[in-house]
Parts: structure tokens; C-alpha cells; sequence
């Protein structure tokens, strides 16, 4: 088992090396100086060759990769070109409302979408599975501009039940400006959470061990929840695993529509103004987070199935 | 189905266009009373408060609350007028500015803001690579030592004991006193920045009626009245806030729900929504930003080496539908130059929309079937909306232009060579309201350079030349004037850009916000503002 855990974790940092260095190459490959940039029109040719001697900019890509590696190595991310603020404060900041909207998202998809999921499945064919469906392919079809703007504008602005936009003060005030984000973000999750438990769990209901159950006399729901339910939720660790290792990128559309501080608006910004240290930095996080929620991931679904260990 | 039926018809009452009116007043209160937060949002974040890097639009609207020059421009106009500075001199030969600072000066702290402070923060920019802020110090006589390193001292900058201040210049500049204006050239201490260190991006040292309260960065900056200050008319609210990074259509709604005073750049449904409400007309502004928007050509390449061509593209572009593609926000542009910018030759009319015209002159240049031509525009909603138009006119003269979208840092680079793209979408946002700001740079030739050329257009005109130059060391406005209205005349025959338009902005308020207009250069500027409050809240309409 420990044997399995540290190749995993070998892999995870050659996955986690491997696309930091691809991004490197990539962002250097784009034809903008940030000298020119940061400097604006009025820059002088000296000027701008100072800025860039300044930041390393005038070596060569090797130079520049292992100069970065090297602070890398001890936890110095380099400063932002635009605003001469170190990129470690910055994902210092940013990290935690996108963790907080990522786990408030992924609760609401596990609150709403199984019991959705283990509805449809024991109503399946009549009104309730018909109406899950309706929703589930609603809520995977709209696109999360759509969501977070309806709900924007009738949750918050014509029916005044919650904060329009912004951070919160934290606490009670936090919770109230989190539900509308959370919920946008939550929208495709819920459906598809909905959509797999109901397939899971349908199956699961044909087996025969859950006949075996009816037939001791159970009743139907001690049937389901206890019986048929645990083993249909094996699937959606995983995807929990991987939602959480997604969403902790950023959500992008629904920071910018709530005016959410998360990792998703500083990502974007940084691209527009190719904002390279910053660009690096989202990254290195980005890749250590889904990198951890995969291995977490493998690593729960071994201790739930011995049958893996084996392979 | 059954369950969907009442989503439906909460969705649809939901969706009742409600009566928006402001749900608040004024009241019959005349005289400003102290007190209230007024708060507002940007779509932008705010960069860095050194004012030294500073040079984007939000972290300006910051800065102009925090930050006090020797001179500053009049409440809603664009001539200077004294602010720390009590009064100033210049030498008959336009070369020796003298200031006298205005006494009792002080900081938040209570210390004495000083001549010397003045001489600080100037210095401080030119040892500064990374400062943008550089090259407008470039006529201060013994700069171009402190940037090459050989001096840690500016010779032109002298503090003559505490109230006085002296700046000379190596070559006259009639438009220096602007360039004072500017937030860089704020007084700064020496032990503030040795106490700050790299935190001098958030916590600049306040010369100006407010400080920094606190700086949640990304997400709110609470800006706060701040004590010794020396003129209490200019610092009626007990604070502003500034909440970052909230979308335009998020920005009005907070805005109607009373979580904002006051919002701006509305999105066009909002913008004409809102402007066609009476209950709400008396408290939308529209101002003209100083700021122009075109195409910019490489007037030495083929074909725009040809002043006819240059003419055709300016008779083809039709102004009239950007204007309604931008919902009236805009002023069709003859010229650089944006209304209300000295030196603008107002008699001149934006060329006419003639396709006719057109196309005779490109036959007579010799492309009777027009040409091919790659066309290249930043990746924004509103560039890509202009390009688009501009494509559609020039195709009814013959001229195909292939659109190519680039982000802001790689179409700068691409832009600014001379072997880069020929033809391109370009902005210019004046730092004043002066030509030195917006002619010089994009026309001189001292602007062509290989990489990085501010005259993108490769224009060279020796007679312009000239006249900028002369125009540049006029004392005499009027002349000045006469000499800028030839200049953009000749630019205007030369057409080296097809001239666009000039933006205009509009911001609302809620009613309870008085005393308030744009600021022409500031835009936000709530130094005058008061909040009509009746025990702390506003009154309901």
C-alpha cells in the first residue's frame, strides 16, 4: 500500500513539473515584451532594456527557466510585472475565497445532487425522474454566465435576499455573499452528480443482493440508503477528487459576474497583460491542487477496494 | 411537466420590469455637511498606490484622493490652479519654475510636508528603470544624469529652505507645469519609504484630504478622511470606498439596490435604459474623456505611402454608425485632439462619410479595384465591434481587410516596429490636456524608434516637426494655440490615421450624492461631495 502511495506521489510531481515547464515555454513563446508594458508608450529603448535586465528578461530561455526553478526551490514565486507585488502574497490572498467557493460548490452539488440522483432511481420512469432529468439537462446545458445572471438578478437585486456582488465582511456576512456564487458554480455539478447516482444506483437496485435484502422483509428504504446507495457512491469520490482539484483553479465566469477575489479573475487578468510570474504561480497551484486531489483520490479508492491494491 | 409550471411563473414575475426610479432624494439642504461614505467600483483593480508605477485608470482614482501636487486643475475644468503650492513663478526665459509651498503644510502625522519632500519623490522617479514616468521629466535640466546613474541628485531640482521649491529645465517646456500635476509628483518622505519598503505599493504617504483606511487588494480599498489636512472643504465624506473588480452590469445593479453612490461605463442596455428615464436625468453626467480612437497606418509602407489612400479610408469610415454602435458615447473625431483640449481646431468638421470621394481617390492612387490589407485589433468587446464596422465600410470601396486579435502586451510589441503590422486599431489617452501630451509623441519624428516607437505611424514632417517644437517653447497661449490649430490641420490633410472618435463617459449618482460632477481629467473626483443625509441615511423619494 505504501509501495503504491509513493509511486503515485512520484508521478504527481513529474505531472506537476512537467506542465509548469510547458507553461514556461509557451508564455515565453508569446511575441509581448513586458518591459514595453510596464513602461508604456513614452519608454525609451534604454529604459525598456533596463526593465528587462531588471527581471532577467534579456537572457536566454534556459537562463531564465533555471533562475526561476532555483526560486522556485525556495518558495520565491517572483513578483508581478504590473504591480511589483510578489506572487506568493498574491496566491496568498486569492487561494482561500476559491477555496471556500470550492467547497461550498461542491457541497451544494453533493446536498442536491444525490438526493436528486437516489429520487429519480427509485421513481424511475415516473414524474420525479422525468423532472431530475429535465433539470439535470438544464443545469448541464446553461452556461454559468446564464445562471449567474438570473440568479443575480432575481435572487438578489429584485427579490433583495442576498448581497449582489462582492467578498462579505467574513462570518455571517461571508456565508451571504458565498450561496449565489456557489450556487452558479454549483448548477452543472448538481445536475451531473444527479445524472450519475441515478444510473449508479438504478443499477445497483437490480442486483441481486438488494433483491436478497427485499425479500427479508427490509422496508424499501433501509433497502436503498443502506444497501444499494453505498456502493453506487464509489464513482462520485472520484469526481468529488476531481471537481475540487478543478474548481481550486478558479472559476472564472462566476468571480467575475459576483465579483468574487478568487484565483480565477487574477488568472484572467494576468494572461490579458501576460503577466508571466503571476501566470507561473496560478499554475504551479493549479497543478499542485488537482495533482493532490488525484492522489487523494487513488488513495481513498484503495482503502474502499482492496481488489486495486493488487493491480 | 407538471413541476416546471410554477418556476415558470415565479420566473416570469421575477422578471416584471420594476419601477427604477431612485429610490432616494435630496433634501432642501444647500450647505455641505460632513459625514457618510460614498462608495463606487471599478471593473479594473487597482494596480499599486506608488505613485511613482501607478498609470492605469483605477489606481489614478485612488491616488487623486490620497495625493496632493503643487498645482492641481480647477473643480470641474482643465486649467491649473494652486494646491499645495500657495503660488509660483516662471523665469522670462521659460526655463526657471519657482514655487512657494503654502504654509502650515502637514501629513496625517502631524510632521510638516517641506520643500525637500517635493525634491525626494521626483528623484526617487528617476532612479526608478521601472517607473513609465521617466521620460516626462526629460526637459528638467541634469535628469538624464540621475537615470544614466552618474548623479543621485537631479541638478534642476533645488529646495530652497522649507517653503520653496525651484525646477529648471534644460529647454523650454510650456506644458511642464502639467506634467507637476500628475500623482507621481506628489511630496514624498524619505523615512516614510525607508519605514515602507516594498509596502510603499499600499501605503503611500497621504499629502491629499484622504489616506488609506484599509487594502483588501483585489477586492476594496476604504480610503479615510485624514487629520492636518489644510483645506476641510475638500474632505466633506468620512471615507470612500472602492470596491474592485465588479462587472459593469453587477456595478448598476449594486448601484439601483443603494449599495453604491455612484457607477459608471454603464453597459449599453443600462446606459440606454437609464437615459431615457426623467426621474433619473438630472443625475447622469456624460463627460467627454480626452482620449481619441482610430487606425493607425504605416505611412511607409504600401499602400498607405500614399496620402490620397489615407484620404479614401477617411472618407469610407462611417462616423455616424459608430456612434450608434456606441450607443452616442462617443464624438466623431477630427483629429487628436478631444474637445475642450487646448490647441483644438474646433472649426474643423470630422471628414464626411463619402464613398464616392472615396473611391475616385483610390482609383486616382492608382487601386481602382482597392486592395487587401491585414488589419490588426485588440481582443476587447469594443475593439472587435469597431473593427468589424470598419470592415464593413471599407468593403463598399474595394478595401478587404483581414481582422486579427491580439492581446494588450503582444499588439503593443507587434504595433510599435516599423517591419510590424502596417494597419491596426490604436487608442491614445491624454495625461493632460496639452498637445505636448498626445501631438509629440505620436507625430514628432523623435518618436520613431525601431522598437517601441510612440509615433507607430512612421510619420515624418519636418514642417510639423517644427511647428510642435516651436509650440512646445511658446510662452504665449494664444500663439501657442494658433500654432496647435495648423498642426492638426496638417495632420488632419495628411491623415495618417483614420480619425475615429472621442469616448464619452457617463457616470449616475444616487440623488443624496451632491456637489458633484466628472472630473474632465480626474473623472472620479469626490473632493467636492457631500452626502445630503438626515440622521446618517438617506431620504427616501
Amino acid at each position: 500500500m505504501i509501495g503504491i502511495a509513493l509511486r503515485r506521489l512520484g508521478w504527481s510531481i513529474v505531472v506537476v513539473w512537467f506542465v509548469v515547464t510547458a507553461t514556461f515555454v509557451m508564455v515565453s513563446a508569446i511575441p509581448a515584451d513586458p518591459g514595453k508594458a510596464m513602461l508604456g508608450p513614452h519608454a525609451t529603448p534604454d529604459a525598456i532594456a533596463k526593465v528587462n535586465a531588471l527581471y532577467c528578461l534579456d537572457q536566454s530561455l534556459a537562463v531564465r527557466y533555471g533562475c526561476w526553478v532555483d526560486n522556485l526551490a525556495s518558495g520565491n514565486l517572483g513578483e508581478s510585472y504590473r504591480s511589483k507585488r510578489a506572487v506568493t502574497a498574491i496566491l496568498a490572498d486569492r487561494v482561500w475565497p476559491t477555496l471556500q467557493l470550492a467547497l461550498a460548490a461542491i457541497l451544494l452539488q453533493l446536498l442536491i445532487g444525490v438526493p436528486l440522483g437516489v429520487l429519480a432511481a427509485v421513481r424511475k420512469g415516473r414524474w420525479p425522474d422525468r423532472a431530475a432529468s429535465v433539470f439535470g439537462l438544464l443545469g448541464q446545458s446553461a452556461p454559468t454566465f446564464f445562471v449567474g445572471t438570473v440568479l443575480l438578478y432575481l435572487v438578489a437585486y429584485r427579490w433583495e435576499v442576498l448581497p449582489i456582488g462582492g467578498y462579505g465582511e467574513g462570518g455571517w456576512d461571508r456565508l451571504r455573499h458565498l450561496v449565489l456564487p456557489a450556487m452558479t458554480l454549483a448548477t452543472v455539478g448538481v445536475a451531473y452528480y444527479a445524472r450519475m447516482v441515478r444510473t449508479e444506483l438504478a443499477e445497483t437496485l437490480t442486483e441481486d443482493y438488494v433483491r436478497t435484502a427485499r425479500a427479508k422483509g427490509l422496508p424499501e428504504r433501509a433497502v436503498v440508503l443502506r444497501h444499494a446507495l453505498r456502493p453506487a457512491l464509489g464513482p462520485l469520490v472520484t469526481l468529488v477528487g476531481l471537481d475540487l482539484g478543478v474548481l481550486l483553479g478558479g472559476a472564472v465566469v462566476t468571480e467575475a459576474i459576483f465579483a468574487w477575489p478568487g484565483l480565477g479573475r487574477e488568472t484572467l487578468q494576468a494572461i490579458l497583460d501576460v503577466d508571466m510570474p503571476v501566470i507561473l504561480g496560478v499554475v504551479v497551484v493549479s497543478a499542485i491542487a488537482i495533482a493532490i486531489a488525484n492522489l487523494v483520490v487513488d488513495l481513498v479508492q484503495l482503502g474502499l477496494d482492496p481488489r486495486l491494491r493488487d493491480r | 411537466m407538471r413541476p416546471l409550471v410554477p418556476l415558470l411563473v415565479v420566473a416570469t414575475i421575477g422578471c416584471n420590469a420594476p419601477d427604477r426610479g431612485p429610490r432616494w432624494r435630496e433634501t432642501a439642504a444647500t450647505t455641505p455637511r460632513d459625514g457618510g461614505v460614498l462608495r463606487f467600483a471599478s471593473q479594473e483593480r487597482i494596480r499599486t498606490l506608488d505613485p511613482a508605477i501607478a498609470y492605469d485608470e483605477v489606481s489614478i482614482y485612488a491616488l487623486h484622493h490620497l495625493l496632493d501636487t503643487l498645482v492641481d486643475y480647477e473643480p470641474a475644468g482643465t486649467r491649473l490652479a494652486p494646491r499645495l503650492a500657495e503660488r509660483w513663478e516662471l523665469s522670462s526665459d521659460g526655463l526657471v519654475y519657482h514655487f512657494w509651498l503654502r504654509s502650515g503644510l502637514a501629513y496625517g502625522d502631524g510632521r510638516p510636508l517641506i520643500a525637500a519632500d517635493f525634491e525626494f519623490s521626483l528623484e526617487r522617479v528617476l532612479r526608478m528603470p521601472e517607473s513609465p514616468f521617466q521620460a516626462m521629466l526629460a526637459d528638467v535640466a541634469g535628469v538624464q544624469d540621475v537615470i544614466a546613474g552618474k548623479a543621485t541628485d537631479c541638478a534642476g531640482i533645488t529646495a530652497i529652505g522649507v517653503r520653496e521649491l525651484e525646477i529648471r529645465l534644460a529647454r523650454p517646456n510650456a506644458a511642464f507645469l502639467y506634467v507637476l500635476a500628475m500623482p507621481f509628483a506628489a511630496p514624498l518622505r524619505a523615512d516614510h519609504l525607508a519605514t515602507a519598503g516594498d509596502r510603499i505599493r499600499a501605503m503611500p504617504l497621504a499629502s491629499g484630504p484622504y489616506e488609506v483606511g484599509t487594502w483588501d487588494e483585489g477586492q476594496r480599498l476604504v480610503l479615510r478622511r485624514r487629520a492636518h489636512y489644510h483645506d476641510r472643504s475638500r474632505q466633506h465624506l468620512d471615507g470612500i470606498v472602492l470596491h474592485e473588480g465588479v462587472a459593469r452590469d453587477t456595478q448598476f445593479l449594486m448601484f439601483e439596490r443603494g449599495e453604491l453612490e455612484t457607477a459608471e461605463r454603464l453597459s449599453a442596455p443600462d446606459y440606454l435604459w437609464i437615459t431615457q428615464q426623467r426621474a433619473w436625468a438630472p443625475y447622469v453626467h456624460t463627460q467627454a474623456v480626452m482620449n481619441v480612437f482610430g487606425s493607425r497606418m504605416n505611412v511607409r509602407v504600401k499602400p498607405f505611402d500614399d496620402r490620397r489612400v489615407r484620404q479614401a479610408l477617411n472618407y469610407a469610415l462611417d462616423r455616424r454608425s459608430i456612434s450608434k454602435l456606441l450607443n452616442g458615447t462617443a464624438v466623431p473625431a477630427h483629429g487628436m485632439l478631444a474637445p475642450g483640449a487646448f490647441g483644438r481646431d474646433d472649426s474643423l468638421a470630422p471628414y464626411p462619410y463619402d464613398p464616392e470621394k472615396a473611391r475616385a481617390l483610390l482609383r486616382e492612387a492608382g487601386y481602382p479595384a482597392g486592395f487587401s490589407v491585414q488589419y490588426v485589433t485588440l481582443a476587447n468587446e469594443e475593439a472587435e465591434k469597431l473593427a468589424a464596422s470598419l470592415q464593413h465600410d471599407l468593403a463598399k470601396i474595394g478595401v478587404r481587410i483581414e481582422i486579427s486579435l491580439m492581446s494588450g502586451p503582444t499588439y503593443e510589441t507587434a504595433v510599435r516596429k516599423p517591419d510590424g503590422p502596417a494597419f491596426s486599431f490604436t487608442s491614445w489617452l491624454a495625461d493632460f490636456p496639452d498637445p505636448t501630451s498626445s501631438l509629440d509623441p505620436r507625430f514628432h519624428s523623435r518618436g520613431i524608434a525601431d522598437e517601441n516607437a510612440s509615433n507607430d505611424s512612421f510619420y515624418n514632417n519636418p514642417e510639423l516637426d517644427q511647428l510642435l517644437d516651436a509650440a512646445r517653447a511658446e510662452p504665449d497661449a494664444t500663439k501657442r494655440a494658433a500654432m496647435y490649430r495648423r498642426a492638426e490641420r496638417i495632420l488632419y490633410d495628411d491623415a495618417p490615421w483614420i480619425w475615429g472618435y472621442h469616448q464619452v463617459t457617463t457616470e449616475v449618482r444616487q440623488p443624496y450624492v451632491r456637489d458633484y460632477r466628472p472630473h474632465p481629467m480626474w473623472l472620479r473626483d469626490y473632493t467636492s461631495a457631500w452626502l445630503d443625509l438626515v440622521d446618517g441615511e438617506p431620504v427616501l423619494r
